[in-house]
């Protein structure tokens, strides 16, 4: 028999259970009012979706449940009701299909602030889509998926505390964030207003979910961008330090175990993701919410099953100098004949991963949810890579496509560090079942194969003045100037530079073996 | 080992050996963090000392008994009476010290 990553998880980590009984232990001394107080003290809970079971302790495992049924991603609870915030973006959208697909009940919130702010910048998806209503009719038509979407700015508390009533999910991925570095640096307004959408929004969530449904799991978006890339080449461990690392102060030592690493976010952005961290790990704290907050590499790619089937069910796809991120810029600008821009030396590294594994994860995340009060760090890539190291590859995979690609070093509008180390430790996916299964040029080689087709290539030659970087760090708006450029060959690995390490255990659980699927 | 309230008195309170009771709750990082060192020694200390883990919210009154008011606490316990309460996360060293000084010292109390 197969074993799963999740059979031993229990009641205490279903979002089914509803907590009875008299909790009244908490480090600050405070009890839970919500808790009914019970003879004996013990916790007990009710399952919300097995009445007949009445009180009892929590301490059934999800192998013994009939309610969390074994799937390739481990056990995943039975139509399981899931609310996603941002349902209309790049990966909120790709999410929502692949769910739907897997069975969940899917609801979805979005406000189109990201359509506009593309079309602030004079671009569009290069990747056509289309609205909300015929993408919700597309996913009815080809994958007899139900949507229940509603508009609605997640600024706006009432509007989302009737919709998180009517709706009562289970799991919440919060997308709905303005995510671009660039876009966070143009002028003071830009600055306030995405850390207002971003850290009021998020702030605001967790006082409804504390207030209507407190055992969902919140998997909240955050970067890798929020950790930076400390010069002492220190790793970058999931949120907290492990109990083995140990501050040495004036001869005496001490444990930094569960102690937050340092963050050191690299744009107003990325501060708003830290901000957003903090207040999610008090509001676990305070409210015994559940969390994980994912420190996402950059994501690149098009391509799920899912999103595959019609044409009508792609993901937006963007290629501007706000909203692009690099691997997805690259290849259409390799398309475009536009040399690979570099920024400085071109030796920054970073962590990496592709779309469809980045859904993956997704769904291994919400099949673990974690225990009331948990607040997990996860650190989500597949891969690190120097920015050379993926233009080399864009150029090497576009030339299997015909496009001879050049590669330019310009001036790096960005204030950040060039040449460093960077070492990355991703445990909590790989102990959740994950494993990578998507190459960096498998993928690129789709993107190629899409980005290429007419229709495509047509909307990348009307975009193609906006990608070009003209948003400075120092408040200037101007061209960067080319400091030089090469082809593919010429760029090599610099001997003895730093190279980025990552620690991803492999072996740790038993894992569905999608090789023996493929044969 | 899983100690709770149930099982306290026979796991813990009779025990043959000493016992180290790792009480922990699933908001707390610092314990989530030792929690690999916690199994680790439990294995390699098996025979001698009995090691394991108890949430202080499912089981509240054991919690409240022993008075542990900072997570996480590690108590250890001989014939029902505490020769060691420690709190805060600890490296694996500091660990392995103190229950390496509780094991000689039973050895010292078993040669007088
Ligand atoms: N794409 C990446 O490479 C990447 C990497 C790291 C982290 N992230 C994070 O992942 C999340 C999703 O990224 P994405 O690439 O899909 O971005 P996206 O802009 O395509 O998706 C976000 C969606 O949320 C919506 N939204 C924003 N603010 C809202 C509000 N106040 N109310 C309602 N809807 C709102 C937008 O309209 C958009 O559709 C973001 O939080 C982003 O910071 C993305």
């Amino acid at each position: 028999m197969n074993t799963y990553h999740n059979d031993r998880l229990t009641c205490w980590n279903c979002p089914s259970a509803i907590l009875r009984g008299n909790v009244d232990f908490r480090a600050c001394g405070q009890s839970m009012r919500r808790f009914t107080s019970m003879e004996g003290g013990d916790v007990v809970i009710e399952c919300e979706r097995r009445p007949e079971l009445g009180h009892f302790e929590p301490t059934i495992n999800f192998s013994e449940c009939p309610q969390w049924k074994p799937t390739k991603y481990g056990r995943l609870l039975d139509n399981m009701r899931v609310l996603i915030l941002g349902i209309d973006g790049y990966l909120g959208w790709t999410l929502a299909l692949k769910l739907g697909a897997l069975g969940f009940e899917v609801s979805g919130v979005d406000n189109f602030l990201r359509r506009r702010m593309v079309r602030e910048k004079g671009s569009m998806s290069v990747v056509p889509i289309a609205s909300m209503e015929e993408r919700i009719k597309a996913a009815k038509k080809y994958l007899d998926i139900d949507i229940n979407f509603r508009k609605i700015d997640v600024l706006n508390r009432d509007k989302l505390a009737d919709f998180l009533k009517e709706v009562k999910p289970e799991v919440i991925v919060h997308y709905a964030e303005v995510p671009s570095a660039p876009y966070s640096m143009v002028d003071a307004d830009h600055a306030i207003f995405v850390q207002k959408n971003n850290v009021l929004g998020t702030l605001g969530l967790l006082f409804l979910m504390r207030d209507i449904v407190p055992e969902a799991t919140l998997i909240k978006l955050g970067t890798m961008g929020e950790y930076g890339a400390p010069l002492t080449g220190r790793p970058l461990f999931e949120g907290f330090f492990p109990a083995d690392a140990v501050l040495l102060w004036n001869g005496r030592e001490w444990s930094l175990g569960g102690e937050m690493t340092p963050r050191d976010p690299v744009s107003f952005y990325h501060v708003s993701k830290v901000q957003d961290t903090f207040n999610v790990y008090e509001a676990c704290k305070y409210w015994w919410l559940r969390s994980y907050d994912v420190m996402q590499g950059v994501i690149y790619g098009v391509h799920t099953d899912e999103l595959a089937t019609d044409d009508k069910l792609r993901t937006r796809f963007d290629v501007d100098e706000w909203f692009g991120t690099v691997v997805n810029r690259f290849v259409a600008q390799a398309i475009l004949g536009i040399p690979l821009t570099l920024y400085g030396e071109g030796e920054q590294i970073r962590g990496f991963i592709a779309l469809e594994d980045a859904m993956e994860c997704m769904v291994r995340l919400i099949s673990s949810p974690p225990e009331p009060g948990q607040y997990t760090v996860v650190n989500q890539v597949s891969g690190l890579y120097k920015l050379k190291t993926i233009a080399k590859t864009v150029a090497e995979v576009g030339a299997e496509f015909g496009f001879d690609v050049k590669i330019q070093r310009i001036e790096n509008p960005r204030v950040e560090s060039e040449v460093h180390p960077l070492e990355v430790v991703a445990e909590n996916l790989p102990e959740r079942g994950f494993r990578p299964r998507v190459s960096l040029e498998r993928e690129i080689r789709r993107m190629f194969d899409l980005l290429s087709r007419k229709h495509i290539v047509r909307r990348l030659e009307k975009v193609k003045d906006t990608i070009i970087p003209r948003t400075w760090w120092s408040g200037d708006k101007r061209d960067p100037k080319v400091l030089g450029v090469y082809s593919p060959d010429e760029v090599r690995e610099e001997e003895g530079g730093f190279r980025g390490i990552l620690h991803m255990p492999l072996d740790s659980v038993f894992v569905y073996r999608w090789e023996d699927e493929e044969k | 080992m899983i100690f709770t309230d149930k099982n306290f008195q026979e796991e813990v309170l009779k025990s043959p050996i000493p016992v180290l009771v790792e009480f922990w709750a699933s908001w707390c990082p610092p314990c989530k963090m030792v929690e690999p060192i916690i199994d680790r020694l439990e294995k390699e200390y098996m025979g001698r000392m009995k090691i394991g883990k108890m949430n202080v919210d499912i089981n509240p009154v054991t919690a409240k008994r022993y008075n542990v008011k900072g997570l996480p606490t590690f108590i250890i316990f001989i014939n029902g009476k505490i020769v060691y309460r420690g709190v805060a996360a600890k490296t694996e060293n500091e660990l392995r010290r103190v229950i390496e000084e509780i094991l000689a010292s039973q050895d010292e109390e078993v040669r007088v």
